[in-house]
């Protein structure tokens, strides 16, 4: 074998390396990095005034921050399912329609979709604040016409950051889905009524299974960063509905307690695994890789 | 966790701390903390300890220059503005030549400290020469305490020697004002609106009525929790007790889980106030003053029997500052009654030269013109200002004014935080 055959042979097998790189160089530097120092600084102590810390093997740190925000950690999971289910059933329908109804104009309503969301997340978040305000448009209105009492209100309950939620999440649903669905072999569909199924049956047996990775997807982009959310606990909720993303930015910002914030943030982050994988059953993967 | 009655509640808090707290301690016997015990009372003596230990000593103050620039941190809203520039700091220039970068950077303490503390402990410059912390925090401490600020030249406070305040002269927090001189002070009381409250008395058991379930907003900052947690139950902060401590928390936890609360705001308490859906709030007084000129004349600020919570912001030099001389400058023209005229004309807290009244009423210099030309967006006249209680307090408001308690030790501030933290965090 000649010199340069042999060359471009190992040339030839270090290219899809080469090309993997800069995807493996980003998960080291912005993924696996940054969580070992979590995971460290999590079992250090450190230092108060100069933010220095030390390695104590420190576990019980664990234990001390599960007993403090567990509360914190399930009302998250709840409000979080909470507004996945309803972008879920929200987005479907919308995704669907661009899909199989849009025609030239797609793009034109996926567009109309997105346009609110190109506002910054927190700015939209606290718009919401003023129109469900007490005294915003929406509330004044209806005391007005005596659909509420004088001494009701939207703002710090339960079911304002649930809706912050769901709205501020919507377009990660719906975009999975629609994709989903837009890949679907029309010609499936005509063969399915070809063999006698009704609409429903289409639906059920054909349109849904097909668009399962998509909806899996959706749960993903939805359900996690929702999981982790504090600025729409922070913006619209009130007390009995502290979340666990604004646990872990007091432990940080509010209280200089890095070590706690960190151990915290682990027990999120191995939630979050088993939430995926929980999701992905229940959605109906059988194999995770089928659909990530 | 919800809990039902105290008794529970301490138990369970203690035990969730115990380690926690044992941890601390292992760690400062290690000695990695230098002198734990003396965030108050050995203030000076950590400074010899410094690596630059020479910084701020005669020789060093001597030789420092002018550079003609200063990067200035302060918080919002909390200078002369007029269509978006600051009047005093252009005066500043035009005396001094010196050229002031102003950034309202600090929304709350700790908030600020985790920002500027990663390049102080790696021996780095912060960006900023000038700073302003609040002495109820213990962020201010922890930098007196680690070192992190440059001692003030005290032969170039000309201006403060003459013209401060006796409550910002020589403070508790900082014995001989080696390390810091006042911003501004403030108090910490109730803001009520008078639509909703028809009768709010003149106590702080108003916070505590059931009347108002759901509209009573508190704030999240566990100092400020409950220092005015432990007013309302007759007990003066400054000479509080860890006992104290938890009887304040277990009454603030019964307003709580009566539903009296609404939430635990930050700086965003004033917006619900406006906006309706509190009837009363913790506050701090210029906010309520700055709201009644904006429109909202509803919101009053309580002047309870207890006290009112006295708290200063403090202008301070970071270690490795770039322009320290200027800095310092800048530090002492804000004590001349005449800037002090024209800063609280817009600001509206507890004005630290109270000679400034005077001036406001009777302009002598530069401020005349100043003054005039923020008349529009004040909405107020001067003499409006000048005699408000609020900026220039009388003696009887100086005379129920409480000062916050202060910490002697590290182990201190963890109790505090573990006695009121799980209130905001709805534990």
């Amino acid at each position: 074998m000649s010199r340069l055959a042999s060359a471009r042979r190992w040339g030839r097998g270090a290219t899809p390396y080469a090309l993997g790189a800069p995807a493996v160089i980003w998960l080291i530097a912005l993924f696996l990095i940054p969580l070992v120092v979590m995971l460290v600084k999590a079992l250090e102590t450190c230092s108060p005034i100069t933010q220095a810390c030390t390695m104590t093997w420190h576990w019980s740190e664990f234990s001390y921050v599960w007993h403090g925000s567990a509360q914190s950690i399930f009302t998250s999971l709840r409000f979080a399912a909470y507004a996945t289910v309803i972008d879920v059933v929200l987005s479907f329908p919308i995704a669907y329609w661009i899909a199989f109804y849009g025609g030239r104009r797609k793009n034109f309503f996926l567009l109309m979709l997105l346009v609110p969301f190109f506002v910054s997340f927190v700015i939209r978040t606290i718009i919401w604040q003023f129109l469900l305000s007490s005294s915003g448009i929406i509330l004044t209105v209806a005391r007005d016409l005596h659909l509420v009492g004088p001494n009701y209100h939207v703002l710090q309950t339960s079911g304002a950051v649930i809706a912050g939620l769901a709205y501020n999440y919507l377009p990660f649903t719906a975009l999975p889905i629609f994709v989903a669905l837009e890949r679907i072999d029309k010609n499936l569909i005509d063969a399915a009524r070809d063999l006698y199924s009704s609409k429903v049956e289409v639906f059920r047996r054909v349109i849904f299974p097909l668009a399962r990775p998509g909806v899996f997807a959706a749960f993903l982009l939805t359900f996690i960063p929702a999981f982790g959310d504090y600025v729409n606990q922070q913006v619209l909720g009130g007390i009995s509905n502290t979340m666990v993303g604004t646990v872990i930015q007091n432990y940080f910002l509010a209280y200089s307690d890095p070590t706690s914030g960190s151990a915290l943030s682990a027990i999120v982050m191995g939630i979050s695994l088993i939430a995926i994988v929980l999701g992905g059953i229940a959605i109906g993967a059988r194999n995770l890789g089928d659909y990530v | 966790m919800t809990t039902n009655g105290s008794e529970m509640d301490a138990s369970i808090i203690r035990g969730m701390t115990q380690p926690r707290i044992t941890r601390r301690d292992l760690f400062k016997t290690a000695g990695a903390v230098a002198g734990a015990a003396g965030l108050s009372s050995g203030l000076s003596s950590v400074a010899g300890a410094l690596p630059n230990s020479n910084v701020g000593s005669k020789t060093w103050w001597a030789s420092q220059q002018v550079h003609h620039q200063l990067n200035f941190a302060n918080w919002p809203y909390y200078i002369d503005t007029v269509s978006g520039t600051h009047p005093s700091l252009v005066e500043f220039k035009k005396e001094t030549g010196i050229n002031v970068t102003y950034s309202e950077v600090i929304e709350d303490n700790p908030a600020f400290y985790q920002r500027i503390i990663p390049s102080l402990s790696a021996g780095g410059s912060t960006g900023y020469d000038l700073i302003v912390m609040t002495n109820n925090s213990p962020q201010l401490g922890y930098l007196i305490q680690g070192g992190y600020l440059i001692p003030l030249d005290q032969t170039a406070m000309t201006n403060f020697n003459k013209y401060a305040s006796p409550t910002v002269k020589n403070p508790v927090w900082d014995r001989g004002n080696k390390y810091t001189m006042a911003y501004q002070s403030g108090w910490t009381s109730l803001a009520y609106d008078a639509n909703k409250v028809k009768s709010p008395g003149n106590s702080l058991s108003l916070m505590f009525s059931t009347k108002y379930k759901g509209q009573v907003g508190m704030f999240a900052d566990p100092i400020e929790l409950g220092a005015i947690g432990l007013l309302a139950i007759g007990v003066n902060p400054a000479s509080s007790t860890p006992s104290d401590w938890s009887r304040a928390a277990t009454k603030l936890r019964q307003q709580r889980d009566s539903g009296i609360v609404a939430a635990y705001y930050g700086n965003d308490y004033i917006n619900h106030l406006k906006n309706g859906d509190l009837a009363i709030s913790q506050c701090y007084s210029g906010d309520i003053f700055q709201a009644r000129v904006n429109g909202s004349k509803n919101l009053n600020l309580l002047t309870p029997k207890e006290g009112l919570l006295f708290w200063t912001d403090n202008m301070a030099i970071p270690l490795y500052a770039a322009n320290p001389r200027d800095a310092m400058k800048a530090m002492d023209f804000y004590f001349s009654p005449l800037t002090q005229a024209v800063v609280e004309y817009y600001v509206d807290y507890i004005c630290p030269v109270p000679t400034a009244k005077n001036e406001m009423l009777k302009p002598t210099g530069w401020d005349k013109a100043a003054l005039a030309a923020m008349k529009a967006e004040v909405g107020l006249t001067s003499t409006q200002v000048a005699s408000a209680p609020t900026i220039f307090p009388t003696a009887a408001m100086n005379a129920i004014s409480k000062p916050y308690y202060q910490f002697k030790s590290q182990t201190e501030i963890d109790t505090w935080n573990e006695t009121f933290l799980p209130i905001v965090q709805g534990q």
